[in-house]
């Protein structure tokens, strides 16, 4: 089972392979410093570039930029009080205070080297637990995945955290988007208004370029940031190695590997949600809580760690069952199909190399992360916020603009990015989520055909969804969701009245 | 040739176009995205008709994929008959999307100049499963009719045509579970989710130690599994296809129609262009001209017929 994985690494270090892993560090780092800019937004840009593009190639663009922007977010959230990116508000509760305290440099360093480590942990875990989950994958019928996406729209909901209202509205904007097109059974066409570039439904990509990227986009261009807290000189580095030894967390590095790991499959939840247990798991652990959140090293470790361990780990039930647990999962999905790749048991059969060789270019760009963000660049890239952010702004949307109109040579296409980012800008000013329209989206889809498939399988008796262990588990699993945080609280009150 | 007049002036056309046909890229409309099974014909024909044509002639794969092939298919119909735009046409899928929705073409709307490709729909069953020939399936389903589920890759497919005229040949009742895409149906069939299904031939070529083909709907057994029945052969009569071949729109003229149709020839004799196609796994059934048109013709009959039957949607 395991072979496969050796026999894929000697391409991984084809060079072009690899420096693209070592551009998609860079790159994400870049990004991630960007507040503003997310890993999803970059890698959305991106996915249209890469259709010429040899799969190994884009797809260790893709993870170096994941892993690179997880970790680059940390660098405003360090220096200015700003997380780059939604996974790096937990680092700016002691990170921020140790850059006051003059250990800013020092605070970057746990950063890098504790999402090294969180990425390394996802890595190996997607290497252990995918192929043979590909395996049982099989028993999966539509039944069964019809009860996977039904759970995955119930943990996004209501596990996201903030207000569960918006969370399934937003969930059901993308659940509508799902159904224009032909229906999945007759072909029928469901809200084309005619439109033969509607006929094949809403490409995936599209939406969250639109979504994604216009919005932090126009905020670009809206609001000047003010840099003058930035003095990369206040910093106080010395070399890494020197640095290395001040380093004990492995409690704290163990524990948000898992947290980050766990929370990477369970659809729905992402790393902000993992950065922030894992913070509070370490504090609460801690011998010393009441230092927390005026400058405790750990702290930075804490949410580091988790917010990087979740990025692999994520592709799990992506690259098995074709259901992403996160938003960047699901572009890198639309990478994968780009490249002619479907996502599935069959993906790790016809195509090991490739699917192997992208597991490796996690590994690698997690250990390359403390080489290139640790070593030679945290100052450039403080320095990075300097950069014009209108010439920024402008650039992306020339990007996006080529690249949505490439994916089919349509300007359709162009016109309905722009009309999803209008949608995107609207929800985000009114702090709708955005996560819950993508996977609405994909698991709506899922769930309306899996769930039509399994009907006409059990010639229209319903009982057919509730026949065997695998969906009973899952329907469990998601009455679970749904009623366990309304537990949790009722119990939580009830304790405190007491 | 009613008039001399009327002669000299078409052989004055046919020499100038000879002559200087093709001056300009010559473009073939794929109605599907790059890398799929007809793009890769497509690229193939396109290498090698270049070269037939000769006097340094470029012809260009240009890709539309959306609406099922339809908006390539619409593309080509309506594009200038003047041999500088061709594309691939896959039967019964172009014809019978004629049928279920308003579609801008319909069989006249185009020139049928070579087929290349036919891949046989199989009646195919998980290597587990119990039913080891065709005629314990079919037993099976005559005796609880609809308790057989049958996976399709879709409706209006020639999955579908061959799960129908298999149903009309012996009498059995199927339920039809028509999955998204052929990969799909084939992993349910895999996974047991399913009791059958049908799909091409090649569909099933990767995949010797997962499924056990039953039957293969055509005339023949395939040189590529000689070991596999042919339905006929086991007493019901159904040929069904996947077919993948080149137009050009209505209205072509006879002369550079005679030169298109002489250049595929030459590229279907060609030794490497068969070893090319064979290393696809793609069983070449060349029919040009007038066998293609009838072909088509006949295809599109079928699918009318079923879809006045049993209308799929």
């Amino acid at each position: 089972m395991y072979s496969d994985l050796l026999h894929a690494l000697p391409d991984v270090f084809a060079w072009t392979n690899f420096a693209a892993v070592v551009i998609g560090v860079i790159a994400g780092i870049v990004v991630g410093a960007m507040p503003g800019l997310s890993a999803t937004m970059a890698i959305s840009v991106l996915v249209p570039f890469t259709f010429g593009l040899e799969p190994l190639v884009a797809l260790g663009l893709m993870a170096g930029i994941y892993n690179g922007a997880m970790y680059g977010g940390a660098i405003p959230a360090v220096l200015l009080r700003i997380p780059g990116t939604p996974a790096a508000v937990a680092t700016t509760f002691d990170g921020y205070p140790m850059a006051q305290k003059g250990e800013g440099g020092f605070a970057l360093q746990v950063a890098v080297v504790s999402s090294s480590i969180g990425g390394i942990a996802s890595a190996f875990a997607l290497m252990l637990l995918a192929p043979p989950l590909s395996k049982v994958t099989l028993l999966f019928g539509p039944s069964e995945v019809f009860w996977v996406a039904v759970f995955g729209l119930a943990s996004i909901i209501f596990l996201l955290g903030g207000n569960p209202i918006k969370g399934l509205i937003s969930a059901c904007f993308g659940v509508f988007v799902s159904v224009i097109g032909s229906d999945p059974i007759y072909g029928n066409d469901r809200f084309t208004f005619g439109q033969l570039e509607m006929l094949d439904g809403i490409n995936i990509v599209i939406l969250l370029v639109g979504l994604y990227a216009l919005p932090p986009v126009i905020d670009l261009l809206e609001t000047p940031l003010k840099t003058d807290g930035v003095n990369s000189s206040k910093l106080g580095t010395e070399p890494i190695w020197k640095a290395l030894p001040r380093m004990n967390y492995w409690k704290t590095w163990l524990r948000g590997s898992l947290l980050g790991i766990w929370i990477g499959i369970l659809p729905g939840a992402g790393g902000s949600m993992a950065a922030f247990m894992s913070y509070n798991e370490a504090r609460r652990t801690s011998k010393n809580p009441e230092k927390w959140g005026e400058g405790e090293p750990e702290g930075v470790a804490a949410a580091e760690v988790a917010n990087n361990a979740d990025t692999a780990s994520a592709l799990i039930p992506a690259l098995t069952l074709g259901i992403p647990g996160t938003a960047v999962a699901a572009v890198m999905l639309g990478g994968l199909l780009v490249h002619g790749l479907q996502p599935g048991p069959m993906l790790f059969r016809d195509n090991p190399d490739i699917v192997f060789g992208f597991m490796w270019q996690f590994l690698f760009g997690a250990i390359l992360l403390v080489l290139l963000g640790g070593s030679l660049a945290t100052n450039s890239f403080a320095r990075l916020l300097n950069l014009p952010r209108p010439l920024l702004g402008s650039v992306i949307i020339v990007l996006m603009l080529i690249g949505v109109y490439s994916i089919h040579g349509r300007m359709f296409d162009v016109y309905l990015m722009l009309g999803f980012g209008a949608i995107g800008w609207v929800m985000d000013r009114l702090k709708f989520p955005l996560p819950p329209v993508v996977l609405g989206l994909i698991l709506g889809g899922f769930a309306e055909e899996n769930l039509r498939l399994a009907l006409r399988i059990g010639r229209g008796d319903p009982m057919v969804l509730f026949q065997n262990t695998t969906s009973l588990i899952l329907v469990a699993l998601t009455v679970s969701v749904v009623v366990g945080p309304t537990l949790k609280k009722r119990f939580i009150d009830s304790r405190k009245k007491a | 040739m009613k008039t001399p007049l009327t002669a000299l002036a078409l052989a004055l056309t046919a020499t100038a176009a000879f002559a200087e046909y093709p001056d300009k890229p010559v473009e073939v409309v794929v109605g599907y995205s790059a890398g799929g099974g007809t793009d890769v014909m497509a690229r193939t024909v396109a290498q090698f008709l270049e070269q037939e044509l000769g006097d340094g002639a470029s012809v260009v794969v240009k890709n539309m994929p959306g609406a099922g092939g339809q908006i390539g298919f619409t593309e080509v119909s309506e594009a200038a008959p003047d041999g500088y735009t061709l594309g691939t046409f896959n039967l019964p899928a172009a014809l019978a999307l004629t049928k279920d929705r308003a579609a801008d073409y319909d069989l006249d709307s185009f020139t049928y100049l070579a087929n290349f490709v036919e891949d046989p729909n199989t009646i195919t069953v998980a290597a587990t499963s119990p039913f080891q020939t065709l005629d314990e399936l079919i037993g099976a389903a005559e005796a609880d009719p609809g308790a057989i589920t049958l996976g399709l890759s879709s409706l209006g497919g020639n999955d579908h045509f061959a799960a129908n005229m298999m149903q009309d040949a012996s009498g059995a009742e199927f339920t039809l579970v028509p999955f998204k895409g052929a990969s799909n149906a084939r992993t349910a069939i895999m996974g047991g989710h399913v009791a059958a299904g049908t799909m091409t031939l090649g569909q099933t070529s990767n995949f010797p130690d997962e499924l056990r083909v039953l039957a293969v709907l055509a005339e023949e057994r395939s040189p590529f599994r000689p070991d596999v029945p042919t339905a006929k052969e086991l007493g019901y009569d159904v040929q069904m296809s996947s077919l993948r071949g080149i137009v050009a729109p209505a209205g072509l003229d006879e002369a550079t129609t005679e030169q298109l149709l002489r250049a595929l020839s030459a590229v279907n004799e060609n030794p490497d262009f068969q070893a090319m196609m064979a290393e696809q796994g793609n069983p070449i059934a060349f029919m040009a001209g007038d066998d293609f048109a009838e072909t088509a013709a006949k295809q599109d009959g079928i699918a009318a017929q079923i879809w006045a039957e049993t209308p799929w949607k």
